[in-house]
């Protein structure tokens, strides 16, 4: 074999790994956008097919890497969201209100995420709020506070050692028309109250 | 040129498939270390283990309810089927047993308002015979992770249900 043939060879080998490794590595990245993907619902994303044998190959390795175990629609439905009203990035050092109606599921709740897809490491044991924790009205409006610290009054969850976080509404056992229709479904409003000190 | 061009394709075919494997491969192998983690390496396997109140430093996977009371189950239905059963909560509260194949499918979830009396399912493969009268729920794969969550927003609410899902099975079928 001549030197020629052998290098030209040895060039091919590299092209093709190197192609390998660069898809492989967009696959990952891609996956590392986490749940912020899908479809989009006021500010709030979610899947109809998440935790569905009819997901797709991309649907399902998200799924898996940012919430494995999760349930099918029938049983539960997830939204999350990493923004504001507004469109700005939700941060630790800022106060939020939560408001919305009444949701159509047996119960649903509202949790904190850091980055890493975990829990924040605080323990202010207000990791979530909840359909049981909140005072609706009489049109069944309520309202939340997502801040590093606790407020005067209502319910909260704390966003201390958070960072850059996201949230994850759940509402489990969602009704026939939310299940059919994620549109459908009056999704909370998160609003920025103030940042820095004041947070 | 043209041997420029050729080493462009093949750079994008190879890309393609490189990208494509990936995300095939990220759910089985996710769910691998998942089965691996709950089973302690493959030592309780077809027995519920009952989960901890989740909190901050909860790290088994990714996610996880502060709400909720987990329980789980590694299965391997190899050797042949399994009952799983669950009982009720106190008061009626929220209870779901859901199968997740190996590939992370969510396959079934059966939840208290379907069955306030307790939930009870056989757990087979295709071709695998299950008694008469039994609710079966096939599963694709052999292996994979059933997951009982009740609903638990407090110390005390936890106390309550753990007691009662001491009762949940999941166990190879009797005889």
């Amino acid at each position: 074999m001549s030197a020629d043939r052998k290098g030209s060879r040895w060039v091919t080998a590299g092209v093709v790994v190197a192609g390998l490794l660069a898809g492989a590595a967009s696959g990952w990245f891609w996956l590392q956008k986490g749940m912020i993907q899908g479809e989009s619902y006021a500010g709030w994303s979610g899947n109809s097919v998440t935790g569905s044998a009819d997901a797709d190959p991309w649907t399902r390795a998200r799924v898996a890497v940012a919430g494995l175990l999760a349930l099918n629609k029938s049983q539960a439905i997830y939204f999350t969201r990493n923004t504001d009203s507004s469109g700005a990035r939700l941060r630790e050092d800022c106060r939020y209100r939560v408001s919305g109606g009444t949701l159509p599921a047996r119960w649903w709740s509202v949790t904190v995420y850091a980055a890493d897809n975990y829990l924040p490491i605080n323990d202010d044991q207000a990791l979530s709020f909840d359909a049981t924790e909140v005072q609706g009205d009489a049109a069944g409006n309520w309202t939340a506070t997502l801040a590093p610290k606790r407020p005067e009054s209502g319910a909260w969850a704390s966003t201390r050692k958070a960072g850059e976080f996201d949230i994850t509404l759940r509402l489990y056992q969602p009704d026939a028309r939310a299940q059919a229709d994620y549109g459908s479904i009056p999704m909370p409003k998160v609003e920025r109250l103030d940042c820095g000190d004041q947070a | 040129m043209n041997r420029n061009l050729k080493l462009f394709g093949l750079f994008i075919g190879a890309a393609v498939i490189g990208h494509v494997a990936l995300v095939l491969a990220v759910p089985n192998a996710l769910m691998g270390v998942a089965m691996d983690r709950i089973s302690q390496g493959g030592a309780v396997i077809n027995r519920f283990q009952f989960g901890d109140r989740t909190t901050e430093k909860s790290r088994g996977v990714v996610r996880p309810s502060p709400d909720l009371a987990y329980s789980t189950c590694v299965y391997d239905l190899s050797k042949g089927p399994l009952l799983v059963t669950a009982a009720p909560s106190p008061g009626q509260s929220y209870v779901s047993l859901s199968v997740f194949a190996a590939n992370t499918d969510n396959i079934a979830a059966l939840d208290s308002s379907q069955y306030p009396q307790g939930i009870r399912f056989v757990l087979a493969m295709k071709g695998q015979a299950a008694p008469a009268g039994e609710r079966v729920i096939e599963s694709p794969s052999a292996r994979g992770i059933i997951l009982d969550r009740r609903l638990a927003p407090t110390a005390e609410k936890f106390a309550e249900v753990d007691q009662a899902r001491r009762a949940d099975s999941c166990a190879p079928l009797a005889g």
